[in-house]
């Protein structure tokens, strides 16, 4: 029953949508990259093992760092990390989100008035600028940090949709009935109102993954990341401070450089395809064509009579 | 008798879809004399609405006409070029939707909406035609200071009379009115009719009326046709119809709804769903919820035909001769 | 103008909140906030001007509160004192002189985006399945997750050291004087395109995306459908029924990415060594410039909220639902 339905879904979101197939494609083949990155890359991102800014050749895929590091294994082991922190900041985003979300929108009145307040106040403020200040005063910041910070200062946009959503189903009829009923809140909201807010929650928790990937990469690269930890942001660090797009070792910038932008786009396409089957007005349906086709011969047959 | 105003020949509307083409009009043929008023009756997802829209070819994807033809004064109008469609619109055929609400533009005001379509279609001043909008709020009962409102500032009614307004004011020879009053409580909607019925005596407009309210219809139409599932089941004249239906399911329809005056019978409604378009029978389309459903219903496809050589009533169904009041 | 009013101090209350930001951070930090603040000022200015500047930014003797008051006085009076690394340099002249820069940047580029994103967006939507529809949204969200400092520093490579079209950096050629003059004007220009290209790359993909989506729910509203039934030209209806109610949800979506437009903004002054608020912010990193950097979030922050309380203003001027 389960992987009936859901086989069915799943072949129904991926045919004529080029956007998903991509985006997932993206998707999985860099994260088993960077899980099985051990096995995938000989060398130890840490040892120096040739000289310094080789170009890519077939003994280093994709050259050596300034210091002789091998860019190929960097950029895998870099991943898990880089990865990680954006996950971890989605999910403590989305978790922080949900919570506020729902909360304000189920409960209303009072309690929707401060969360709101409070939400709109995250909201406004620059995300970048108050990373840096936070991570300028604390000092150098290693991979968690960051992953917190993020987590703690990107959720109010989330919120916000959220509560719109729990609002419109919460007048819905089969949550009326459940409260009559005197089902308790708690199951009223996991169990009757959640399950409709899936897709916006995954949709949101994606765009806070994509963000926090480069709001991480920023970090670092301005130097308030640690280092010594080998992850995509300091992987341009470490390529900015050496000059290396000057002194023309353009992969050591490049390569972290495309790491980040194919992930992040990879999720982004992802994320299109998510809202285009959440709203189907949005899709650019296949039914286009044949709409079209069968115009045309409408009117060549009217013409023709 | 003379001319009419508008032919529909064998029309069909198609909407395309991932899984197939759901035929939402099927075959549907259709006379409007000038001045006279047609109701158009039906349940949900009939076609009537897509009807509507298809005379002025206003449908778009996944939407599309597929067969036949719309003749207004001679000219079909599936045939037109873009400039002359634009010329028709409005002009000569005008509409009236269901929720005014939705059908005003909700950031410009009720009087750039009224001037702008008299600009479109005539060579006047700007100060001429806000002096025809003014005219035409003050014929639907509007003060003309109402000009610079924005919907949002108008009552319901106000709003569907604002509708009725631009629909006036080209002096079309057709309106057609997509159940102009269902959004609407019952005290207003007696007002809107009257000022209806005044002004179709004053203009000579002729009127296709859209509803799924069967009594409203009985009053105000010359001639009313049923639809069901896309196809068009009955016509004929309004008494005629309403006092001796011929077809199953407009005999359905009217014994679904209350009567204040006369003696009190046991309301039944129409056992049964609404057909799915995507997946249509051989035979009638009525045969799930007929009672007099039997074998020749399954298998063939009863014809539009008119059954009584006096009257000019048209029935599809195969006992139509002799089905009597059930 | 209740709206205008409660948008207002709620913009008020939000800049309180940063002032306190800026005021509780150092303090909250272990060790001796002081020290930390001015460590990088021992040797570069003279103790008098040193003690000055710490009772300026509320380091007086005295329970918590009275030194936030003096600290809101110094911010409200615009005395942000010396600042350390360039020191004499007020940070108040320095803000001033590099605030024009990255409004430039940043107004720039909205506009631009604006311009060219609506009508892409609304090109795509009219043309549904199109190529336009099809590959545009997708194209750009890709290009958009590019991190900015790797797109800067690719057109900076390719366009700037390789190519030598464009100038490495500056706002201007820095032997003109700065004059209304065309060479000096034309030498802005010239220095700016680059940046102003980075932000855009970044930008635009949300224009698109979001008009793109609010367009294809109007068209399918009864007023789009009224309005083709009245004859009105195409035109008329994809501007003044159609464009005008999609960009209601626009306005409000994209002012919501004033901040991420102004942190892309910091990179890019970075990479192209480009004069405005942002580059002084990263220098005052680098030289642990504490108070420094901390006028240069303020002024960010403030920037944010008056590009959000525009938005609100013209939501106010497209919307006459919300003038009750």
């Amino acid at each position: 029953m389960f992987s009936n339905k859901f086989f069915t879904y799943l072949r129904r979101f991926y045919k004529g949508n080029p956007a998903a197939i991509i985006g997932t494609f993206i998707v999985v083949t860099m994260l088993s990259l960077s899980i099985f990155a051990g096995a995938i890359a000989e060398n130890d991102p840490n040892k120096r093992v040739a000289r310094g800014h080789q170009p890519p050749s077939s003994e280093l895929l994709l050259g050596s760092t300034r210091s002789g590091k091998d860019v190929f294994s960097q950029v895998l082991h870099g991943g898990k990390i880089s990865l990680l922190v954006a996950f971890s900041a989605a999910a403590i985003t989305t978790v922080i989100a949900v919570a506020v979300g729902i909360s304000a929108g189920y409960f209303g009145g009072r309690v929707d008035e401060v969360l709101m307040s409070l939400t709109n106040i995250v909201l406004v403020f620059p995300q970048l600028p108050l990373l840096i200040i936070i991570a300028a005063f604390v000092g150098q910041v290693g991979p968690l940090v960051i992953a917190l910070i993020i987590g703690l200062s990107s959720w109010a946009w989330g919120a916000r949709v959220i509560r719109s959503q729990t609002m419109a189903i919460r007048n819905k009829e089969f949550v009326l009935a459940a409260e009559v009923m005197g089902e308790s809140k708690f199951r009223i909201i996991f169990v009757e109102i959640l399950p409709n807010l899936i897709s916006i929650v995954v949709g949101g928790a994606m765009g806070t993954c994509i963000y926090a990937l480069m709001a991480e990469a920023g970090l670092e690269f301005l130097g308030l990341g640690d280092p010594t930890i080998i992850t995509w942001g300091t992987m341009l660090f470490w390529a900015q401070s050496n000059s290396a797009f000057i002194v023309g070792a353009w992969w050591d910038m490049v390569v972290p450089g495309a790491a980040i932008a194919i992930f992040g786009g990879g999720l982004a396409l992802l994320n299109m395809s998510i809202d285009q089957v959440s709203n189907p007005k949005l899709r650019t349906g296949g039914y286009i064509k044949t709409w079209k086709r069968m115009k045309a011969e409408t009117e060549a047959r009217r013409a023709g009579a | 008798m003379s001319e009419p105003l508008l032919k529909i020949r064998n029309l069909c509307v198609d909407y395309v879809t991932e899984s197939g083409n759901a035929r939402a009009v099927n075959n549907v043929s259709l006379d409007i004399f000038p001045g006279e008023t047609v109701g158009l009756a039906g349940e949900s997802g009939c076609g009537k609405s897509t009807l509507a829209f298809a005379i002025a070819n206003l449908h778009s994807a996944p939407a599309l006409i597929t067969g036949g033809e719309i003749l207004f004064e001679g000219q079909d109008v599936l045939k037109m070029s873009d400039e002359e469609l634009r010329g028709f619109r409005w002009a000569k055929a005008s509409m009236v939707f269901q929720s005014a609400m939705n059908a005003l533009n909700p950031v410009i005001t009720i009087g750039e909406q009224l001037v702008d379509v008299v600009l479109a279609h005539e060579e006047v001043s700007l100060e001429q035609a806000k002096k025809r909008a003014m005219e035409n709020l003050e014929l639907v009962g509007i003060h003309p200071s109402r000009m610079n409102s924005y919907p949002h500032q108008l009552s319901g009614g106000m709003r569907q009379r604002v509708v009725i307004a631009i629909a006036l004011i080209l002096r079309p020879k057709l309106i057609i009115m997509d159940e102009p009053t269902t959004a609407l409580d019952v005290v207003v909607e007696r007002d809107i009719m009257d000022q209806l019925y005044e002004l179709k005596e004053e203009f000579g407009f002729a009127i296709l009326f859209i509803s799924h309210d069967l009594g409203l219809m009985g009053e105000i139409t010359d001639r009313i046709g049923v639809m069901y599932a896309g196809k068009m089941v009955e016509l004929g004249a309004t008494d005629e119809l309403m006092s001796d239906p011929k077809h199953p399911y407009t005999r359905g329809l009217l014994k679904s709804f209350p009567t204040i005056f006369g003696p009190k019978e046991r309301l039944e409604g129409i056992p049964g769903n609404p057909l799915n378009l995507l997946d249509v029978p051989d035979g009638c389309y009525f045969q799930a919820r007929c009672s007099l459903c039997s074998e020749i219903c399954v298998s063939k496809m009863p014809d539009l035909i008119q059954v009584e050589s006096s009257s000019k009533r048209l029935v599809s169904c195969h006992f139509a001769e002799a089905g009597a009041a059930e | 103008m209740s709206f205008i009013l409660r948008r207002f101090s709620f913009y008020l209350i939000a800049i309180f909140i940063a002032i306190s930001f800026n005021f509780l951070i150092p303090r909250l930090m272990p060790g001796d906030p002081v020290d930390a603040l001015f460590a990088s000022a021992q040797g570069r200015m003279p103790l008098e001007t040193l003690q000055a500047y710490k009772e300026m930014l509320g380091f007086v003797d005295g329970p918590l509160w009275v030194q936030y008051l003096q600290y809101i006085k110094s911010i409200f009076t615009w005395d942000l004192g010396p600042s350390i690394m360039l020191f004499p340099l007020p940070v108040s002249e320095l803000l001033a002189v590099k605030l024009p820069w990255t409004l430039g940047l940043a107004g720039m580029s909205t506009v631009i985006c604006v311009m060219i994103g609506l009508v892409i967006g609304t090109f795509a939507a009219y043309n549904r399945g199109g190529f336009t529809d099809r590959f545009m949204p997708a194209f750009w969200a890709f290009l958009g997750a590019m991190p900015q400092p790797v797109t800067a520093l690719f057109l900076f490579f390719i366009l700037a050291l390789s190519w030598k079209w464009f100038p490495l950096s500056y706002g201007a050629n820095p032997d003109l004087d700065p004059a209304f003059t065309l060479e000096y004007v034309g030498s802005v220009i010239h220095h700016a395109v680059l940046p102003i290209t980075c932000m855009i790359i970044g930008g635009i993909g949300a224009w698109i995306f979001n008009m793109r989506n609010a367009m294809i729910n109007v068209l399918g509203e009864d007023y789009i459908t009224m309005a083709r039934a009245k004859g009105l030209s195409n035109r008329r209806v994809m501007t003044h029924y159609a464009a005008r109610n999609a960009l209601l949800p626009v306005v409000t979506a994209v002012s919501m990415q004033i901040g991420f437009v102004m942190a892309g903004a910091i990179f890019i002054e970075t990479v192209f060594n480009y004069p405005g608020v942002g580059l002084l912010l990263f220098k005052a990193l680098a030289a642990r410039d504490y108070p420094t950097m901390q006028a240069c979030f303020l002024m960010i922050v403030v920037f944010v909220l008056v590009f959000n309380f525009i938005a609100d203003l013209l939501n106010l001027w497209l919307d006459p639902r919300l003038r009750k």
